[in-house]
């Protein structure tokens, strides 16, 4: 078993708050498919129990799987290029160099704010979406959006 | 000199492009879709509003003079409306950007700047071939919609515009001249217009005969290659789609002889034979759609070069000829199809910035070509492929397998997760281009050189961990190339990805400016006068 790896990288780990923010969204996304059959089951039909385990069951194995994947998610400002790396069963590596983002973006819903974290965009002429911070520590975003602006523009090679 | 003696003759116009606002052709809006629209409202109104149905023949000629009445109608109300636009659509040409204004009750203002030109396009319908009108199609690298269409303008308006915006973009500095600021479609002073025409950097620009006199004169194209009509109609015939049309049609009149063979009394053949009669007829009605419109796209198909790109020039009913700027080719496609293996055909296609509609309608930089003609249209566009032979290497790149010229290749335990490509996919680093290649029926070569280089991503799914392989991709603007190396092994993969990015880098800090005369010293200012 051997995974992608680079040498001589000091990954920065994204926020330990994106976790609870997978968390919590599974648990919003879950609960009216867990409640229903629950209180189905207290009404008519023991049989129920079944469907709200099973369902309980899958809100529990996403939930891991976010804090799988929000385990993984980290990034890493190098020379020429940022490194952002993602997930646990299907890995990847992107290397975005600084010379051909367009322009960065810094967003976050309600509860990533409340959190106190937010998630980069990057848009590079390719439009790949996998290039995204998410779980930026809100005090470091805005820093980060400007020094990747600064060296972007610093290297800016067209497109 | 030949212009000067024409204009003395025929006291022609000289075309520009305008400075001020204008408007497009007045019957523009009598090209549209007013006939169809007309007839298909008629219809439906007839159908959900007319009384009953039954005797339809009665409807028919007892209704003619309504049903006249409403597709005039329909018609009168789509072209006034499509009058109403375009008095509010105009366009400019501005030292720097394409400026275009529409609309009534929401105003639209587009600003296309000149160093974001990917392609000019000037594209005729057969309604604009009859009439002499032709669109023009400005793509930029932004989103969809980012770029302008101009619909319609005369001809040589239309190449007017697109030499004098290809040369600014270029960056040659024009200089009007004395009295020339009038900006409209055509000067009466073609005297004092030729003395003043401008060249770019001294070189000859003289127009070909017979083309309409325009301010900056069409570069002077090279013909590269130029598709026979018979190679084109034969590798329609030779693809995928005809074959799997001969299979379904063989297959349906074996299953209706069978049947009919075999039990003659039952009711069952009769559905059986019918069935497969109409499959029959409408796989061959869909395959010969599809066919004509290749046909007709594909059609007289020549690739050129000039001083202001690649020129690209196709069709058969609606004709396109599209320019593309140096250094606006993204990443290059060779496929070739297991029916092209014995003519050794190759399909090039190209991904350029800002060609999101159809792909196979406009990035097409060669449909079918010798393997010389495919290395030419390469050349073309990325004239130095960064290695001391580059035609035995690239032609043993199409159809090498294994570690042949220095490939590197995916290792054994890729034949796991694909058995038949494994021992072709592989990629290899020039010192200009990163060539890519798989496919093992149809072969396929990707290459991209690094300048153009976006983003890079290793990729690895379980599988892919078990048995200590990953995938690169290298990213690149949205089109039908897409640049991924497959099922390389973790150290190959992790190699590539750090000298691949390395290799971007160094590139990056070469390209000087989108400007390409400037970048070669064409643009009139800096340098000795080369035609000398």
């Amino acid at each position: 078993m051997t995974s992608i790896s680079l040498e001589g990288v000091t990954w920065t780990p994204a926020s330990s708050k994106l976790v609870t923010a997978r968390i919590i969204t599974v648990a919003i996304w879950m609960a009216p498919f867990v409640l229903a059959p629950t209180v189905f089951a207290i009404i008519f039909h023991p049989a129920w129990w079944w469907v709200s385990g099973g369902l309980l069951a899958s809100a529990v194995w996403f939930a891991w799987l976010g804090y799988r994947s929000a385990t993984a998610h980290a990034w890493c400002e190098r020379e020429d290029d940022l490194l952002i790396k993602r997930g646990r069963i299907f890995r990847s590596i992107t290397a975005v160099p600084y010379g051909r983002m367009q322009y960065v973006e810094v967003s976050s819903g309600p509860l990533a704010r409340a959190l106190g974290i937010s998630s980069l965009q990057l848009h590079t002429a390719a439009a790949s979406t996998s290039a995204s911070l998410s779980g930026v520590p809100l005090a470091e975003a805005d820093a980060l959006r400007d020094r990747l602006s600064a060296r972007g523009e610093a290297r800016m090679a067209g497109l | 000199m030949e212009n000067t003696q024409g204009a003395a003759e025929g006291g022609g116009h000289i075309f520009t492009a305008p400075r001020e606002w204008t408007r497009v052709h007045p019957i523009s809006p009598l090209l549209g879709g007013w006939a169809v629209i007309a007839a298909v409202g008629t219809f439906w109104i007839e159908r959900n509003l007319g009384g009953d149905d039954d005797e339809f023949l009665d409807l028919i000629f007892g209704r003619i003079a309504v049903l006249v009445g409403l597709a005039v109608g329909i018609a009168v109300i789509v072209i006034a409306a499509g009058y109403v636009s375009w008095w509010f659509h105009s366009f400019r040409l501005t030292d720097e950007a394409i400026e275009q204004r529409k609309g009534l009750l929401f105003k639209q203002f587009k600003q296309a700047r000149l160093d974001r030109v990917q392609a000019v396009d000037v594209v005729q319908p057969l309604v604009g071939r009859l009439v002499g009108l032709a669109k023009l199609k400005i793509e930029v690298a932004g989103g969809t919609g980012s770029g302008i269409d101009l619909q319609y303008l005369r001809l040589a308006e239309a190449e007017a515009f697109r030499n004098e915006l290809l040369a600014r973009a270029g960056g040659a500095k024009l200089d009007r001249g004395a009295g020339a600021d009038s900006g409209e479609g055509a000067t009466d002073n073609p005297a004092a217009q030729q003395s003043h025409a401008p060249g770019i950097g001294g070189l000859q620009l003289a127009p070909s005969p017979g083309t309409a006199r325009t301010w900056v004169a069409a570069a002077v194209e090279r013909l590269l290659v130029a598709v026979p009509i018979k190679r084109t109609i034969l590798s329609v015939l030779l693809s995928a789609g005809t074959i799997i049309l001969a299979f379904i049609v063989v297959a349906g009149v074996t299953a209706s002889i069978v049947a009919s063979v075999l039990a003659a009394e039952l009711d069952l053949i009769g559905i059986v034979f019918g069935g497969g009669a109409v499959g029959g007829a409408i796989a061959i009605f869909g395959w010969l759609a599809a066919a004509l419109g290749q046909l007709n796209r594909g059609l007289n198909f020549k690739l050129g070069i000039a001083a202001d790109g690649v020129r690209i020039a196709h069709g058969l009913l609606e004709t396109t000829k599209q320019t593309i700027p140096p250094g606006r080719v993204q990443a290059v496609q060779f496929t070739q199809g297991l029916l092209w293996r014995k003519p050794d055909w190759w399909r090039v296609v190209i991904n350029v910035a800002g060609y999101h509609e159809d792909p196979t309608k406009v990035s097409t930089l060669l449909p079918v070509g010798t393997r010389l003609e495919a290395l030419t249209a390469m050349w073309s566009v990325l004239p130095d492929l960064g290695d001391p032979d580059p035609e035995s290497m690239f032609s043993a790149s199409l159809s090498g397998t294994g570690e042949d010229n220095g490939f590197i290749n995916s290792p054994r335990s890729a034949r796991w997760l694909d058995p038949w490509q494994w021992r072709r996919l592989g990629y290899k680093a020039t010192d200009s281009a990163l060539l890519i290649r798989s496919g093992w029926l149809g072969r396929v070569l990707i290459v991209v050189p690094h300048q153009r280089t976006q983003s890079l991503e290793i990729s690895q799914g379980p599988l892919q961990r078990r048995l200590g392989l990953a995938t690169v991709t290298v990213h690149s603007t949205p089109g039908p190339v897409k640049p991924v190396v497959r099922h390389l092994a973790l150290a190959d993969a992790t190699a590539l990805l750090e000298e691949q990015a390395a290799r971007a880098a160094v590139w990056r800090r070469r390209q000087t400016t989108e400007q390409w005369l400037v970048a070669v010293g064409f643009d009139g200012e800096s340098g000795d006068d080369v035609s000398k």
